[in-house]
């Protein structure tokens, strides 16, 4: 195992993967910006300057981040979630320097971030895809005949889009070809890129994903679903497992084509395959995350395994700890994630000097709460405002859900707005507890 | 030290020209290209429909379309020598297009081989002037890098109208049979397939293979019964003389018997999917990634003129994966470029000119032109050309050079005997190397570096090289030299004199100009191939990935050992 490990992001992140650190005996350093440098989650740990707030300059800098590493003496680096957690020449920087990088081959990352490509290879691996064009649409002709095929509506997206950029629904044959001449421009001007391909618009829908976790001997095991559906502009508020709207047979079947499929293109460590649920029941892949993800702790909460720890053992060499036989998954686990945000005013950032924070009770094992967050501490404006992940753990989903509104109860913060009276809100509505809602609102708000 | 500390090149193409210089390049390229495009089209139809109507009557395939069934599906063929003899007409007002047979490189079950396919749609498939060059050419690079090598034999012999300038001398025809030899010799495999007419010396070239397959149509023959006495009254036909009855039973000059084109073709692949795998997947030492700045930026990025500069790490950054790569001693010669990256995760090595001005080390605060070399220069390039061929890392040679430094100065130092230096050790390297004109290639500088005097694989142009002694301006002023003053102006005052002098220069000019068009270069099989801009990555990716194929015939060591480490530490200084 790594003696020194670097952690190449900030806040909650580093602060979940240092846990996991103290207790391998693993030395974590904390690569922090200026604005970080005296956070409360640093104290007593060693850190390393990487440059200003902009992360730029300092979270999204891999030459800065690799040398970090190696001046630290850290073999191996942690790129947590976001920043450069999905960057292959990060990754590929981080090998040739002589620095593990604690994630999938840096090929394997590439291919999944390209989006036919990665479509491609997961239809060829047997999972089931959205409806659309085989590839890159050659031009409005063919985007008519691919569409009349697949049926409108249809959503045309740029290959190297993001961001909602390069992206139009056309509703009809009146529609497409506006389209795919308006994806094809704003493409061009954004990306430099006119690759355009389309996919059936499925609206709604519910967001379900699976744990994926594997070794590099060619094992892979899932470690279970979960449904993410309670959104609020593509941004996930909440998360559970198992799926409360899932049919048996299409998660067992979906469950073991996502373990084949991982295997398939030699993927490595901690990755999460998301899907989009429709209505006819059936799941269809939408992209593969190739990092450990923000709610990893709901599908950790019902199967017990550490999956830092698991990353870590895997980057090291070894081989992964559990078989699917011994992934047991108990119960079922909820995530609230907690903003400094009002949202009763947009979801409006709210930054400031936190003057009050009480935790709530762990409710016999029932309640973990992930946080970087102590009394006195100022969320910095330039980055995300997550300040704590509460997640409740029951027998069953009502079970769970009231143990979190117990715990959001007793979770105060004072001197910033937070979104815990949504989440209560949301946990005590019947829309949430009956899953009367999808992805285009937020059930028990708005 | 055993990493290679590859570091992030390359910005992106907004970054470095405005749009409209971009439009610009990527505008004057697409009409070269355009032209390529035509060409290749041209060369491809070989002698156009009616021949491709006789080869189908017979129930055969056409060379082209044996190719596309031979190679794995989906993969490209890169093709080499498709413009040996483009426009000569030889006898009787004849064209060969691609000189009668098709040389490629082609994926079958995931490995490179060398295709020599006769052309069955120009004259049956007959050799022509330069024709047997062409075929040795292919059989050197299959031999340089051990790649099988598979002949598709429908050939009808030689074009005898022009036998003269195909049968003699050290290339002539007999110098395939020669090229078989050397490569069995060598352990390269060979396998053969006889479609039709195998006549005369033809028949020796697939009787040395490892293999040979027949068709039902196919005979190999000293002689066909055209010279047998009596074979007329007698109804006797060449395939009764040498067809399969014959050779798979009777003579056993060949193996195996197959119905038709389709079934030797299968045959083949089998064959080759029998031969060890390739050792690129051993070697590659990350998974193949694009890079990071596309490679179809090129065209944008380099002016078609060859007097304009451009930022040379930009075009590694669009050629090397990921756009990383590691300079190997920046601090000496400045005006070339030389380091390590990866091209389908496999590591290459390259070597560039920096265009535009740089540093000059005698006088530190003064610039000089870039695009040439100079003292240090050339002694980078030696060493690190060296040291490529010690650690057995391929080396690419991308080529915008109009010469060496010359002057007093130049003299003093003594840039004759370090570019001899330089020429030793290119002729004396044993790995494989790869040269590429990619604008200017004059003089000594071509020489340099690894032009195709200095063997390497494969050298190729594109449609903006200019490949000469030097330019036509240059060879003007030395023709008119005592007839102009110091700034290379006429001094004779008489305007008829003046008039003599000035159409005498542009006729020089004129001249030199002409011969550098590539497709010139091409003809005279002075240059391998002329590609696209979009194409060459896919060229070097799939050069380097040949390189690596076939283990055990050169010695390929892994970077702990690389001496390539060593000259970084002795040129960074003691540390």
């Amino acid at each position: 195992m790594f003696r020194r490990l670097f952690v190449a992001n900030r806040g909650e992140v580093a602060a979940r993967v240092a846990r996991t650190c103290d207790q391998l005996g693993v030395t974590p350093v904390f690569g922090v910006s200026e604005a970080d440098a005296n956070a409360p989650y640093t104290i007593d740990r060693e850190t390393v300057v990487l440059g200003p707030a902009r992360s730029a300059e300092s979270y999204l800098d891999p030459v800065r981040i690799v040398q970090a590493a190696v001046q630290s003496r850290c073999t191996a680096v942690h790129p947590g979630w976001g920043f450069l957690a999905e960057n292959p020449r990060f990754a590929s920087l981080c090998e040739l320097h002589g620095v593990t990088f604690v994630g999938p081959p840096a090929n394997v990352m590439h291919l999944m971030g390209q989006k036919t490509p990665a479509k491609k290879a997961m239809g060829a691996a047997g999972l089931t895809l959205i409806p659309g064009s085989d590839g890159v649409l050659a031009d409005a002709d063919e985007a008519a005949r691919v569409a009349d095929e697949i049926g409108y509506p249809v959503l045309i997206k740029a290959e190297a889009g993001g961001g909602g950029r390069g992206m139009r629904i056309a509703r009809s044959t009146d529609e497409i070809r506006s389209a795919f001449d308006d994806a094809t421009n704003e493409s061009r001007v954004a990306f430099g890129d006119t690759r355009v391909y389309m996919e059936k618009l499925i609206e709604g829908g519910r967001h379900i994903e699976i744990q994926l976790m594997s070794d590099t001997f060619g094992n892979a095991v899932h470690i279970g679903e979960r449904d993410c559906t309670v959104q609020r502009n593509h941004q996930k508020l909440i998360e559970e497992s198992p799926a409360p709207v899932l049919d048996a047979e299409e998660r067992a079947r979906t469950l073991e084509a996502a373990v084949t499929a991982t295997a398939s293109i030699g993927y490595v460590g901690a990755g999460t395959m998301e899907f989009l649920l429709d209505d006819n029941g059936v799941l269809r892949f939408m992209e593969m995350n190739t990092r450990l993800q923000v709610e990893h702790c709901v599908s950790e909460m019902r199967s017990g395994i550490d999956l830092v720890a698991e990353q870590l053992r895997v980057a090291a060499g070894c081989k992964l700890s559990v078989s699917q036989d011994d992934v047991s998954l108990n119960g079922h686990a909820i995530e609230c994630r907690i903003n400094a945000e009002d949202p009763t005013n947009g979801f409006r950032p709210s930054p400031g000097t936190i003057t009050r924070w009480d935790l709530p009770g762990d409710r016999d094992g029932a309640i973990r709460v992930d946080t970087h967050v102590a009394a006195g501490y100022t969320v910095p404006p330039h980055y995300d405002s997550l300040l704590c992940k509460v997640i409740a753990h029951g027998a069953t989903r009502d079970d769970a859900c009231d143990h979190m509104i117990a715990a959001l109860e007793q979770l105060v913060c004072e001197g910033v707005d937070t979104t815990i009276p949504m989440h209560l809100q949301i946990m005590r509505s019947d829309a949430f507890r009956k899953n009367d809602y999808d992805t285009s609102s937020i059930p028990g708000w708005e | 030290m055993a990493h290679v500390p590859l570091t992030p090149i390359g910005e992106p193409l907004s970054a470095i020209a405005d749009q409209r210089t971009v439009d610009d390049h990527e505008q004057k390229v697409a009409e070269l290209e355009e032209t390529l495009r035509i060409r290749r089209g041209e060369v491809h139809a070989g002698w156009g429909e009616k021949y491709v109507g006789r080869v189908h009557k017979k129930g055969k395939l056409t060379t082209r379309e044996r190719l596309d069934q031979l190679k794995d599906p989906g993969t490209d063929l890169l093709e080499v020598g498709t413009f040996v003899n483009y426009g000569e007409e030889f006898a009787n007002g004849l064209k060969s297009p691609a000189a009668g047979v098709v040389t490629v490189f082609a994926r079958v079950c995931d490995r490179w081989c060398m295709v020599i396919a006769n052309d069955n749609t120009v004259a049956s498939g007959a050799w022509w002037p330069r024709t047997p060059e062409k075929i040795e050419r292919a059989q050197t690079m299959a031999l340089r890098l051990r790649l099988p090598t598979i002949y598709l034999v429908d050939c009808s012999g030689l074009f005898l109208p022009e036998q003269s300038r195909s049968f003699p001398g050290a290339k002539g025809a007999g110098h395939i049979f020669k090229m078989n030899s050397v490569l069995s010799a060598n352990g390269v495999p060979q396998i053969a397939g006889v479609f039709g007419d195998c006549i005369a010396g033809g028949g020796y070239m697939p009787l040395i293979s490892d293999r040979v397959y027949m068709t039902e149509q196919a005979y190999m023959v000293i002689a066909g019964a055209a010279l047998i006495k009596g074979a007329k009254s007698q109804k006797i036909t060449s395939l009764d003389i040498g067809g399969p009855e014959v050779h798979v039973h009777q003579s056993g000059c060949a193996d195996v018997r197959v119905p038709d084109d389709e079934h030797l073709l299968a045959c083949v692949r089998r064959d080759v999917a029998n031969l060890p795998s390739s050792g690129a997947g051993f070697y590659r030492t990350a998974g193949a990634i694009a890079p990071l700045y596309p490679d179809r930026e090129i065209a944008g990025l380099l002016p078609v003129d060859h007097r304009e500069s451009f930022d040379a790490m930009q075009l590694l950054a669009r050629l090397c994966d990921q756009s990383l790569f590691w300079e190997v001693m920046p601090e000496a010669g400045e005006e070339i470029i030389c380091g390590v990256g990866r091209l389908g995760g496999l590591y290459a090595g390259f070597v560039l000119n920096r265009q535009g001005l740089v540093g000059n080390p005698e006088h530190p605060k003064q610039q000089r032109p870039a695009g040439i070399l100079y003292r240090a220069g050339i002694a980078k390039v030696s060493a690190f050309s060296r040291a490529c061929n010690a650690d057995g890392i391929p080396l690419i040679w991308l080529q915008d050079i109009s010469g060496f430094d010359i002057g007093a100065e130049a003299e003093r130092q003594g840039l004759l005997a370090y570019g001899s230096s330089l020429i030793y050790t290119n002729s004396t390297n044993d790995v494989p190397m790869f040269t590429v004109l990619l604008r200017k290639a004059s003089g000594a500088g071509y020489y340099a570096m690894a032009g195709l005097p200095y063997d390497p694989v494969i050298q190729l142009s594109t449609t903006l090289s200019r490949l000469s002694v030097m330019e036509g301006r240059t060879l003007a002023i030395a023709t008119y030299n005592t007839k102009l003053d110091d700034d290379f102006e006429i001094t004779s005052t008489d305007p008829e004199e003046r008039k003599a002098i000035e159409d005498g220069m542009r006729d020089v000019e004129r001249r030199i100009e002409a011969d550098m068009d590539p497709y010139v270069s091409a003809r005279r099989q002075d240059t391998d191939e002329i590609i696209a801009l979009g194409e060459l990555r896919r060229w070097l990716v799939a050069a380097t990935e040949m390189s690596y194929q076939s283990i055990g015939h050169r010695r390929i060591k892994n970077p702990r050992i690389w001496s390539l480490h060593d000259l970084r530490e002795l040129v960074g200084g003691v540390r």
